[in-house]
């Protein structure tokens, strides 16, 4: 035997171990800027402590003046850490839509789940109606919450028809999301002006909402639903090769396919819920993920989780800095964000991502 | 005699050109007898000059009033049973006005509030309704209440035919801000610094508010220094709820109404005529733990008070000032009682009676001017 023939499975393992390295560096590389992002996130504020104080209002909350302990604790906190949550519940459910529809413009926006939470709150902010009885004050995100999950059971529903394929699930998506504008409009025409403006201001995002019990359910639906997904990565990796291909892996797609569909609701479902619509990070944090690690889930699901994260986190820091002072709405920060880099890497990569 | 009787009001039909808010001139066979409200909240005045019976020449409104604020809406439904019968329109603003139906009604003039412009104009209603004689007139008692309030009253008076009427309500609303005003000036206090909470209780945010428009400027003709003026740069907006706490501000005031039918059992404050102020009262003390308070000097004096939202778009604002100052200045104006001047002014102008509960505060509040930064 030749000394090439040889060396080529020791060459093959090497380069794929250079390239879990390269990945594993990558992942790190966001986990420090996603640190760095909530640090900042931190530190800033109208009112000017110092990083120092920050910290110890932290690390030691009985030690600190009461004011100090209220902004970092009731006001910078639960924001900065809802960020992160909400950026990495909708980026996860966007990448896992956009693999298992197997559709790269798949993202609870574009299933109507952002579309009927939307619908949902304004049937609350305009009419006072509750579509499940609720806590005062909770009317609201209850109500998104109870039309975000309805609109994701008619999806599953529809999809467990036979003959529908993935295509025909986006199509019936897109057509939900139609509905519930429409639905949307027909509110609004029939609300006062002011809950009209309630109801936009509601669709743009703000994570002024956050509340720790918020952000403990966000966080609860995340550490519930990851660990399944990465159970069922290598199924799901299989998944993107396409159907067939993974049944014959001995893969119930079906099966696979709606229980994926329930995780991805309840991921979709809370942050819209409780913070509006910030719709583009479930599109865009799956892509950039995409484009920068592959398609390979043991490293595309970690990543996933820290672009959303640590794109809605620098939108963060960026809506309380536009106009000092001032709350700019999140969802418009991160589309404008988030768009341009986006652009950049789809027109910069030099591979097919899709 | 005769003469002066025929210029205060001329005979039905006869053609007066008048200049609108915007500055248009616009030709109106007066005194009108058919009119559209293009507001609902246009019978604040109306109703200020056909006292008598200000339905009368109504004969189409948008549905504001009734939705934004009922409880006036059923008080004069209760003395007027036929305002049940007016037709009700959609918006200019939001695309939604039937100009066939508006047709069908004959009217003698539309008065359309100033942000309609964008809308009709593009819709070109002005044309299409300048073609069949009906002639469209702006009016603005919201954008810049100060300013235009008082040409928009001597503007309907005028076609109404009801000059002196209308001078009478200008002249009273003008003595009443100038006894705030004027005595501001006069003594000029340390401004107390002013936080606004908009529409308290509607919303689960925190912190929405006011730019210097609005109740941003009545916090300041009533001396006081509204914190968000240079930060919200338009009329409505809202701010970071750490910037509060930065800001220290001296006194809380939450607008807030009766909001049961869009957030039930909800935290707003129901202010507004005729309300239950114990309660009100008791809703109130939730706002002090509100995190972006803490430790303000507000939180620290008690200084947090709850006034009915619907005076950001009501030509009896004066009132409101009214009461801003006695909370900024008590001292000052110790002798001063918006309840009375509201009560005045319903005895004299309006149709329906007086009902207190537009205001209240915490008790045990600290006096505001004692402990204002100079």
């Amino acid at each position: 035997m030749t000394s090439p023939a040889m060396t080529a499975p020791a060459d093959q393992s090497a380069g794929y171990r250079a390239m879990v390295r390269r990945k594993r560096w990558l992942l790190l590389g966001f986990l420090v800027l996603t640190t760095l992002s909530l640090v900042l996130d931190l530190a800033l504020g109208p009112v000017g402590y110092s990083v120092k104080e920050v910290v110890q209002a932290v690390l030691w909350p009985d030690s600190v003046p009461m004011q100090l302990r209220v902004v970092v604790w009731d006001i910078r906190l639960p924001t900065a850490l809802m960020a992160l949550a909400v950026g990495a519940a909708l980026s996860v459910a966007g990448a896992q839509m956009q693999t298992t529809l197997n559709n790269p413009l798949a993202s609870p926006f574009t299933l109507g789940i952002s579309a009927a939470a939307s619908f949902g709150a304004a049937l609350g902010l305009a009419f006072g109606v509750a579509l499940f009885p609720s806590f005062a004050g909770y009317v609201v995100p209850v109500n998104a919450f109870v039309m975000a999950m309805l609109s994701a059971g008619l999806i599953h529903l529809l999809s467990m028809k036979r003959g529908v394929t993935t295509a025909t699930i986006v199509l019936l998506g897109i057509a939900l999301v139609f509905t519930f504008n429409a639905l949307l409009a027909l509110v609004q025409y029939f609300a006062t002006e002011q809950a009209v403006a309630a109801v936009v201001f509601w669709t743009m995002g703000s994570l002024t909402k956050a509340t720790w019990p918020k952000l403990g359910v966000t966080c609860l639906v995340i550490a519930i639903t990851l660990p399944l997904f990465a159970r069922n990565s290598w199924a799901l990796t299989a998944l993107r090769l396409g159907d067939d291909k993974a049944a014959s892996f001995g893969i119930n797609v079906a099966r696979l396919r709606l229980q994926t569909l329930v995780m991805i609701s309840l991921l979709a479902a809370f942050p819209v819920a409780f913070v509006g619509t910030i719709g583009f990070v479930g599109l865009v944090g799956p892509h950039i993920a995409r484009m920068l690690i592959g398609e390979d889930q043991r490293f595309f699901l970690p990543a996933s989780v820290m672009t959303g994260a640590l794109l809605l986190s620098i939108s963060s820091v960026v809506s309380k800095t536009l106009i000092p002072g001032a709350i700019f709405p999140i969802g418009v920060v991160t589309s404008l964000i988030g768009v341009p880099f986006f652009i950049s890497l789809i027109l910069g990569s030099k591979e097919r991502s899709w | 005699m005769d003469k002066a009787e025929a210029a205060s009001s001329p005979p039905p039909g006869q053609s007066i050109t008048v200049k609108d808010l915007l500055g248009r001139e616009v030709q109106v066979r007066a005194p009108v007898q058919r009119v559209i409200l293009g507001e609902g909240r246009q019978l604040y005045l109306v109703a200020a000059l056909d006292t008598d019976n200000p339905v009368q020449r109504i004969v189409g409104w948008r549905k504001d009033l009734i939705q934004a604020d009922p409880d006036t809406y059923s008080a004069y439904a209760k003395k007027f049973p036929a305002i049940a019968d007016i037709p009700t329109f959609g918006g200019f603003e939001d695309g939604t006005f039937d100009i066939e139906q508006a047709i069908a009604q004959k009217p003698d003039v539309i008065l359309l509030n100033i942000e309609a412009q964008r809308a009709t104009d593009d819709a070109r209603y002005i044309e299409k309704l300048a073609a069949l004689g009906i002639p469209v007139v702006y009016v603005d008692f919201r954008h810049h209440p100060m300013e235009n309030t008082e040409p928009t009253m001597r503007l309907i008076g005028r076609l109404f035919g009801k000059e002196a009427r209308a001078d009478e309500f200008i002249a009273y609303r003008n003595a009443q801000i100038r006894r705030v005003a004027d005595t501001i000036a006069a003594h000029q206090p340390a401004r107390p610094k002013v936080f606004i909470e908009r529409i308290g209780g509607y919303s689960e945010d925190c912190c929405l508010s006011f730019g210097n428009e609005n109740f941003g400027k009545f916090v300041e003709v009533a001396g006081g220094n509204n914190v968000a003026k240079g930060v919200i740069p338009g009329t409505f907006g809202q701010l970071n709820p750490e910037q509060v706490i930065a800001a220290n501000p001296d006194q809380i005031v939450v607008t807030s109404a009766n909001w049961e039918a869009y957030v039930p059992s909800g935290s707003w404050i129901g202010v507004g005529p005729g309300a239950d102020l114990p309660e009100a009262r008791r809703k109130l003390e939730a706002y002090t733990r509100r995190p972006a308070y803490a430790g303000t000097r507000a939180a620290q004096g008690r200084a947090f008070h709850a006034i009915w939202h619907q005076f950001y778009n009501s030509p009896y604002e004066f009132v409101a000032i009214q009461q801003l100052a006695k909370w900024f200045h008590p001292t000052l104006f110790a002798d001063l009682d918006p309840d009375a001047t509201y009560r005045e002014m319903h005895e004299r102008f309006l149709p329906v009676p007086f009902q207190p509960g537009y205001f209240v505060s915490l008790e045990g509040a600290a006096p505001a001017s004692a402990k204002a930064a100079p």
